[in-house]
């Protein structure tokens, strides 16, 4: 039966852009081929960049002519990858496909300089021990991305001008799905390494804020897992869906919270008696000192939220603005309660730690009145559940 | 006419190796296991084992420690991974293998390596 094979282009290339997966794609691709054209069978070797070689990755046909995954591979100075990737040969070579049959009679009539002729008969060489006929190559731009390798057909006829350009077709479109899916994996990387690069210095920066304190040491850290923490328990509950963004902005609030103060001298900081107004007054400055440093990174506007309201109160009676209930950011709410929480259980210069049970009767007692009343229970449901 | 003993458990491998050689004109056995391959060599002497290091039951540096106890003169190649385990490697070569092949393969190589052997 005549196979229509511009329907067969048309099909291959719509599922090409549902299938992501350029595996699922280059075995799709060969069984179409072995199942539609009716070849003994058909494979292909794909370039793979981190082992710098052309791997048979997919093959398919009958047991003995089906060459296993894996199993063999094409050097870049295998002739038949050298004859594909080299301008000096592609130009020659002046078709897309490399047919056997052609090739030899191609090197039997005519005079041929000697290192074509040795590249040719090396390529020939390598098609009989793969036992493929026609060999097509995949390009993307100028790089050889892979070579489909197709076995005789099952009526043992050639293949004919309009099968031969439906393959290279095929090819170009497979290259081009494959190249994307790559793209794609490799902007995947790139993203989640500059991710991973922000995290560490944000981590690194959290830590030169912590050693400045000394009786916060590791404070930074309890604080942002017990805020990630709260901000699970409140998902569970389903009160709250939060989106991947905000839990990734709630881990940056909680490492930088206490960012300001930096800007504030030491001896107020590490001082054991009670402090005065004007020292009071320096201390309450350090959100917005820290929205001072930071504000100028937009990524960070979120996470800024938590940075400068910390310190805010459910009733109204916190700073720096005096915001209210839902006014406050729930991102900052959680912080608030993550940091108390953890301020009570340590060691300060001024008292001496305080134990679990009775911080937690604190937060109960301070719930609508310091504290955001959800983010509150989130927090003693996660003590009682003995995760804290 | 040479014989060779191709080992290997995947069935994939083996009939493509076997087909590959015998259109060298070379007489292929195969087994699919160590233990096989064993029982094999005393029966049919092969003149060259390729053996696969990697293989559920008795792996193919046991096997090789076993078939070189028997006859220590039997010619050996292993068939490895890309990055075979030291150790492993290292035991081959003490227990007196003849070479190593890494797969993926150049199937010129898998044929110059064999054919050298048994010229």
């Amino acid at each position: 039966m005549a196979i229509d094979y511009k329907r067969e282009l048309e099909n291959a290339a719509k599922s090409m852009i549902l299938v992501h997966k350029p595996d699922t794609l280059i075995k799709m691709i060969v069984r179409m081929i072995v199942q539609k054209v009716e070849v003994r069978h058909a494979g292909i070797v794909l370039y793979l960049k981190d082992k710098n070689t052309y791997v048979l990755t997919v093959s398919r046909g009958p047991t003995g002519t089906k060459i296993p995954a894996g199993f063999a591979r094409m050097d870049n100075d295998n002739p038949l990858i050298r004859i594909f990737a080299e301008n000096k040969y592609r130009r020659i070579l002046n078709s897309n496909a490399l047919v056997y049959g052609e090739t030899k009679n191609f090197l039997r009539r005519k005079k041929i300089r000697p290192d074509l002729k040795n590249i040719l008969n090396g390529a020939l060489r390598q098609m009989e021990m793969f036992e493929t006929v026609t060999c097509i190559p995949s390009y993307f731009r100028n790089d050889l991305l892979g070579v489909l390798l197709l076995g005789v057909k099952k009526n043992g006829g050639k293949f004919n001008q309009k099968e031969l350009d439906f393959f290279v077709a095929l090819a170009s479109d497979v290259a081009m799905a494959i190249r994307n899916a790559q793209l794609f994996r490799e902007l995947e990387l790139e993203i989640d390494k500059t991710h991973r690069l922000f995290i560490n210095t944000t981590i690194t920066l959290a830590a030169a804020i912590d050693a400045k304190d000394h009786y916060t040491r590791n404070h930074i850290s309890r604080v942002t897992s017990l805020a990630l923490a709260i901000a699970d328990k409140l998902s569970q509950r389903n009160e709250r869906v939060f989106e991947k963004k905000f839990i990734e902005n709630l881990q940056i609030a909680g490492l930088l919270h206490d960012i300001g103060k930096i800007g504030i001298p030491e001896a107020i900081l590490n001082k054991r008696g009670s402090l005065n107004d004007e020292e009071r007054r320096i201390i309450k400055e350090h959100p917005n000192v820290g929205v001072g440093i930071l504000k100028t990174i937009p990524e960070l506007n979120e996470s800024l939220l938590g940075v400068k309201y910390h310190h805010e109160k459910f009733d109204g009676t916190g700073y720096p603005d005096g915001l209210k209930g839902g006014q406050i950011p729930l991102i900052a709410a959680i912080i608030s309660v993550a940091d108390t929480f953890d301020a009570m259980i340590t060691d300060r210069p001024y008292r001496k730690a305080l134990p679990k049970a009775k911080v937690i009767d604190e937060i109960r007692r301070e719930s609508g009145k310091q504290f955001n009343p959800e983010v509150a229970s989130a927090l003693i449901e996660l003590y009682r559940e003995k995760k804290i | 006419m040479s014989k060779l003993l191709i080992v290997d458990d995947e069935a994939d491998v083996r009939e493509f190796a076997a087909n590959f050689f015998r259109k060298r004109k070379i007489d292929v056995i195969t087994a699919s296991s160590g233990e096989e391959a064993i029982e094999i060599i005393e029966k049919q002497k092969p003149d060259l084992l390729l053996l696969d290091i990697k293989m559920g039951g008795i792996d193919g540096v046991e096997t090789l420690r076993r078939v070189k106890q028997k006859d220590r003169d039997l010619k050996v190649i292993m068939v490895t991974g890309r990055k075979p385990e030291e150790d492993a490697f290292e035991a081959c070569r003490r227990l007196g293998a003849l070479d190593y092949i890494h797969k993926p393969l150049e199937l010129d190589e898998l044929e110059q390596v064999v054919l050298k052997e048994l010229s």
